[in-house]
């Protein structure tokens, strides 16, 4: 079953346009990667399947719900069934890395027994390794701990989707290992949702179920693994197996 | 070149970044005669500059055609430049002077149309969020009040008291020697206290506010829109206007009743000490002759115009902090701005509370 179907999609400001006449589906518990070269609208994608960019035309429809960016009622709908793991983590700098964790928590809940947010919040760092660093702030951290923070964020409502704009981006081999781990054991555990942005080859590898390729703002190939190794497109053909074909325009 | 024939501008062996603007130059002046042909016969020494001049003038081609150009710039141009469509249009400017002024003038308008459109939705925004959470005390962080009042009104005291302190000595010691001349030295204290309290306290209070706090939130929400900090407090269903602007609102309004009757209370004792040893003015006598010019009535109008001003502060330099672009740069951008426009409300706002109560 799909969670989020897009229809004609297109995203831009004035006459520019960054994503076209996208059309495509995220299927329920599964990983979906979505790649291309830099600039070629990948975290634009994510920002407006966060609700957090409007498309100038199309549909965003999660769970069958069509997503109004205008309403307040819709948007926030769309927010109670995602999390979002940002670039650079994006915790807040002036809260520890626990009352970042518990912040959804406490806004989204307020009556919340301390006891139980304490316990989910512990439950969420111990998840990602970091029960060591609960008090610490966002400027103690290292780049990683502070993605694993954000991980843990956006995961301590248990939301549907979970979108992550390059998760494993500037982090060393082992961690982003342990970061891949992750996803799979929570997809396989809580039938999670993940929309992942990467440029890593051997995640895709590792955690991908489905693939969409996108250059310069269009849909270049939406599907599985096996379908991207057979892929006769010039474009995916250079993206993944690093093969030029020199006569494509 | 033949003087019917098209005009011919044969490039030099030598062509690089520092030949290219003679180069240019004469081709251009030629161009308006009609068509030129530029020669690249000879061209064996060039650099990155000469095949940026090849595909400008190939771009030109209604105008200029390249002849002779050597196999070895030929091969360096594809490789390097060209699918690089030309940066500029060779038609040159389409429209006149005038026309290009009223294009920025209006467009430059409409911007601002759409910044003051924003500024009051905000606006509208933090008054219904302020009085919503008054009524259901949910959307704000706890414990965030309290942080920003002890930022806002403790961390500003200091600076606050010791400049009105001093805008109270300069003041008195300017109206001193004039007011010796009339015999008039007891009315320093009606000065003082009048303006201090309805006036100079306000304006004083509200340009620092502006300056320290002002700048800091708008530091500080700039930077978390930069971050994505706001774009992730609006995925986890949080509103930033609320979450990040309430609590600063609330605090301003705490804060400033405390500054003003401490500004208060310095700016006139900085009128009582010159008064003392300037014009031998006992302090007893000071205030005993401006409490038949100033009542409590002075004092609360003086508080409520420092009240607005510390209001607009908090919604200027958030409007600022809220809108800022994406990159690291507008931040700093957006401050000077936030300074810049609070500073602007608090005049227009004290004109209006002139031109109503006096």
């Amino acid at each position: 079953m799909d969670i989020i179907t897009v229809r004609d999609l297109t995203v831009g400001y004035g006459d520019v346009r960054i994503l076209e006449d996208l059309s495509f589906a995220v299927p329920s518990a599964r990983i979906t990667a979505v790649v291309g070269t830099s600039g070629c609208g990948k975290s634009t994608l994510l920002k407006t399947l966060a609700g957090l960019l409007p498309p100038l035309t199309g549909d965003v429809c999660f769970r069958s719900e069509q997503v109004d960016y205008l309403s307040e009622a819709s948007l926030a709908a769309l927010y109670r069934g995602i999390g979002v793991l940002y670039q650079d983590g994006a915790l807040l700098n002036n809260l520890t890395l626990f009352e970042n964790v518990a912040l959804p928590v406490r806004m989204r809940q307020p009556d919340m027994p301390e006891a139980i947010l304490r316990e989910m919040v512990h439950d969420r760092l111990s998840q990602v390794d970091l029960i060591a660093s609960a008090a610490k702030y966002p400027s103690e951290l290292s780049g990683g701990m502070r993605k694993r923070g954000a991980l843990a964020r956006a995961l301590v409502l248990d939301p549907a989707v979970v979108f992550c704009d390059e998760p494993s981006g500037g982090l060393d081999p082992i961690t982003s290992g342990h970061l891949d781990d992750l996803l799979l054991s929570l997809k396989e555990t809580f039938r999670m949702t993940f929309v992942v942005v990467t440029h890593e080859l051997r995640s895709i590898e590792r955690i991908a179920d489905r693939v969409l390729v996108l250059n310069e703002g269009r849909l270049r190939l939406a599907g599985g693994l096996a379908e991207v190794r057979s892929s006769t497109d010039a474009f995916v053909r250079a993206f993944f197996l690093r093969k030029v074909d020199h006569d494509d325009p | 070149m033949d003087g019917n024939g098209p005009a011919v501008v044969v490039l030099p062996r030598r062509l690089r970044v520092e030949d290219i603007p003679a180069v240019y130059q004469e081709i251009e002046s030629r161009r308006g005669a009609g068509t030129v042909v530029v020669d690249f016969g000879a061209v064996e020494e060039f650099d990155s500059s000469a095949l940026a001049l090849l595909g400008r003038l190939r771009a030109c081609a209604t105008d200029t055609r390249v002849v002779k150009v050597p196999a070895a710039v030929e091969r360096s141009f594809r490789s390097s430049l060209g699918e690089t469509p030309p940066a500029t249009s060779c038609e040159g400017p389409g429209l006149d002077l005038p026309t290009r002024v009223l294009h920025s003038i209006s467009v430059r308008f409409l911007a601002q149309m759409k910044s003051v459109t924003r500024f009051f939705v905000l606006l509208g925004d933090e008054i219904y969020y302020t009085v919503s959470f008054l009524r259901k005390r949910k959307g704000v962080y706890p414990g965030e009040i309290r942080n920003q009042l002890f930022f806002m009104g403790y961390k500003s005291y200091p600076i606050t008291c010791l400049l009105v302190f001093l805008v109270g000595v300069t003041i008195a010691l300017t109206l001193t020697g004039q007011l010796k001349l009339y015999g008039a030295d007891i009315y320093l204290a009606d000065i003082i206290g009048y303006g201090m309290l309805r006036e100079l306290v306000p304006l004083m209070v509200g340009i620092i506010l502006a300056g320290k706090v002002g700048a800091a939130v708008t530091a500080e929400l700039s930077t978390m829109t930069v971050l994505e900090e706001v774009d992730a407090l609006k995925t986890m269903g949080v509103v930033p206007a609320r979450f990040l602007m309430v609590p600063r609102l609330l605090a301003m309004t705490m804060a400033v009743p405390f500054l003003v009757v401490l500004a208060d209370a310095v700016g006139v004792a900085g009128g009582v000490l010159v008064a003392r040893f300037s014009l031998g003015i006992i302090p007893s006598a000071f205030i005993r002759e401006m409490q038949t010019a100033v009542d409590l009535g002075d004092f609360f109008i003086g508080m409520g115009k420092s009240l607005v001003f510390g209001w607009a502060v908090v919604v200027a330099s958030g409007y600022k902090g809220l809108t800022v672009g994406r990159s690291a740069g507008e931040v700093g951008r957006a401050t000077t701005e936030s300074v810049v426009l609070s500073i602007s409300l608090i005049i227009l706002a004290d004109c209006v509370f002139a031109l109503v109560l006096y």
